[in-house]
């Protein structure tokens, strides 16, 4: 059976997990290739309005898929991390695609609820309800776990392999960092300017509670906490329109790098961003920064 | 020593009654029971742009109360999903960027004694007193909501009912005993009753659903209920505080609405998980009211409103399939009255030629 992934929120969440453990148990998994404005052109006619940017890329992927699969594959997301939870969004995800967007078409589903049950109990329920014997089935959720903890090490590695004590922070969504339409021509541009960067990394989930109940924004959270102002230079954060989460959010991480002396900076993404007006903004606190820095050495 | 004051958040109508739980504690309240276009624009100011509008409408309102010169404010606590959860933080923290002195205490899921109750130490028989007279407020004000609801959507002088309201909702603010509450409860359904109706006229019936603040804040909703109320609609919001308390806590408030676990079991087919806020419940009441033959319904949603807007799509589903109209609306700070005027009048006309084309016969008002 081919079973499409869009390549969107739960993609990013757990990389390579999803086409890993299809494969492994006799399904050909067919992601979505990258988004680009495209992508947000065939979710304009059907989508809600008022969604964020990245539901939107979410409804433009599924739509992309529907013609060249047998069923696609949409979870239920209520909880990603034990003890945390997710944007509201996710737990209506299924329901609110089912009820318009993939009307009529045969969706695989299951309830990721970490803080209920750990996930990989949840993969052999859906790999039983794909009629997979339980050996096949025990054997998938291994090596799909495997795969997507090698992603997370090789990420890890690459992440801190920038070893520059002067390198930029970009704070995002794991869905938001990896996007091709929302991040890439900001990676690409720092890229061009010579800017040593470190994506934020989502790999480790023993992070300590504490007030932010949203399992991401508490990766960010601590990780901001422990901020060293020598190390790095500045803090980017990238912002999709009408994310919820993020208006929230940001407000209080700019509050943190501000109490921290880490210079900070709001990317807000959106539909009609355009390529010029990044770029100035990026070129503008990139080069603010080096006279700050040139003038503190005088 | 003169008793501090307390700023506490508007839940519309019902903050009469919160007021009077609050007097228990010891402490003066500052309410109103509608953000006024001055706290508004002070909290759309200093408010991050994208949070949601009664976000800017709580922020606005303690800020004017800071500036009256209140020395605390209350805030709900919340843990689900929504932002709403942080909301207190965020307004502490705005608050004291902006060197205001207020203080902001958070309300629920903070253990039994919660800092609110530390700092003014309320003696506990004043407060059970003053809490249950909130409690019986909160029933007069269910039946206030549900007789101007009746009659609005019916009387002959346009207006009429809506003064009656307001005169009844000052009355009772100042009532402070339990029993003279009681017999002004009593009193209330006689009033509105002698409030010149047109019997002939068979108003359409709408359901108002979404979220709670845009349901009873009437600033930020552009005073919805009433805009329907004189177009001769007769509208069931469906953010009753009694109902609401009764089902969280168990307590009895004298009449049942549909309970928590009893709406999630409606909404199953169409939404299988809890997803924030009032989300689960809207889906849920506009498959009952399709049921029970209402004429349409109308969403409100703050713009950008994580749960509400997230189900838009679950609603329209539920409309095409039970055939019942859903007039989606989302409010923020450039929403206009009259947009919100312009829309309803649309939507109803279709709503009376529908009637007309399902019954035959339609009695539409006269009035505009």
């Amino acid at each position: 059976m081919k079973i499409g992934i869009p390549r969107a929120f739960y993609y990013h969440s757990y990389p390579r997990l999803w086409e890993c453990f299809f494969r492994r148990l006799g399904h050909e998994p067919v992601v979505s290739s990258r988004s680009t404005h495209k992508t947000l052109e065939i979710a304009s006619a059907q989508t809600e309005t008022e969604n964020c940017l990245p539901q939107k890329l979410f409804d433009g992927h599924l739509l992309s898929l529907i013609d060249s699969v047998d069923a696609i594959f949409v979870p239920r997301i209520l909880s990603i991390v034990n003890g945390h939870n997710c944007c509201p969004r996710f737990g209506a995800l299924l329901d609110a695609t089912r009820a318009e967007i993939a009307r009529g078409v045969p969706l695989i589903s299951i309830e990721i609820n970490e803080t209920a049950e750990p996930l990989s109990k949840t993969l052999l329920k859906l790999a039983r309800t794909l009629e997979a014997d339980r050996r096949t089935a025990n054997l998938a959720v291994q090596e799909a776990f495997a795969a997507m903890e090698q992603h997370h090490r090789e990420e890890a590695q690459l992440q801190q392999a920038q070893c520059d004590n002067r390198k930029f922070l970009l704070l995002g969504h794991p869905y938001t960092l990896h996007d091709h339409f929302i991040a890439e021509p900001i990676v690409n541009k720092l890229k061009k300017l010579q800017v040593p960067l470190e994506l934020m990394t989502f790999g480790d989930n023993n992070i300590a509670p504490g007030d932010i109940l949203w399992c991401v924004f508490n990766k960010m959270y601590r990780k901001l906490q422990s901020l060293d102002m020598h190390v790095y230079a500045g803090v980017i954060q990238i912002s999709t329109f009408n994310c919820g989460a993020d208006s929230m959010m940001t407000e209080r991480f700019r509050r943190m790098c501000k109490h921290n002396g880490v210079p900070y900076m709001l990317l807000m993404v959106d539909e009609h961003t355009g390529k010029a007006g990044v770029d100035t903004r990026l070129e503008a606190f990139v080069d603010s920064l080096s006279w700050q820095r040139a003038n503190m050495a005088i | 020593m003169t008793t501090e004051r307390l700023a506490i958040p508007n839940l519309g109508n019902y903050t009469v009654a919160l007021a009077a739980m609050v007097t228990g504690m010891g402490a003066e309240p500052w309410w109103s029971t509608y953000t006024n276009d001055h706290a508004m624009a002070l909290g759309i100011a200093a408010a991050p742009e994208s949070l949601c509008l009664p976000f800017k409408a709580h922020l606005g309102h303690f800020i004017e109360a800071d500036d009256a010169g209140v020395e605390n404010a209350l805030m709900v606590n919340s843990i689900g999903t929504c932002r709403l959860n942080y909301y207190r933080g965020m307004v502490e923290e705005i608050l004291k960027d902006m060197g205001r002195k207020i203080r902001v205490f958070g309300l629920g899921f903070d253990g039994f004694k919660p800092p609110v109750f530390r700092y003014f130490d309320p003696p506990l028989i004043p407060l059970l007193r003053n809490v249950s007279i909130g409690v019986e407020k909160i029933r007069t004000i269910d039946t206030i909501e549900l007789q101007t609801a009746y009659t609005r959507a019916r009387e002959v002088n346009t207006g009429e009912t809506s003064l009656l309201t307001e005169r009844c909702l000052r009355e009772l603010s100042e009532i402070n005993s339990k029993k003279t509450v009681r017999l002004f409860h009593k009193d209330v359904r006689k009033r509105f009753e002698a409030i010149a109706i047109d019997k002939s006229h068979e108003p359409l019936r709408i359901g108002l659903i979404g979220e709670v603040s845009l349901l009873r804040d009437r600033q930020l909703n552009q005073n919805l209920e009433q805009i329907l109320g004189h177009m001769g609609v007769e509208i069931k919001n469906f953010f009753l505080l009694g109902g609401e308390i009764g089902n969280n806590f168990g307590i009895s408030m004298g009449y049942k609405i549909n309970t928590a676990k009893q709406l999630a079991v409606v909404a199953k087919p169409y939404l299988e998980s809890e997803v924030g806020g009032h989300a689960r419940d809207s889906v849920a009441h506009t498959i009952n009211c399709a049921q029970a033959g209402f004429d349409a319904m109308v969403h409100v949603c703050p713009t950008g409103c994580m749960p509400e807007v997230s189900i838009r799509p679950i609603l329209r589903r539920v409309s095409e399939d039970m055939d019942i109209p859903v007039l989606q609306l989302s409010f923020d700070e450039h929403t206009s009255a009259l947009g919100v005027v312009t829309r309803v009048e649309a939507f109803l006309d279709i709503l009376w030629s529908r009637r007309q084309r399902f019954v035959g016969r339609v009695n539409r008002p006269r009035r505009t």
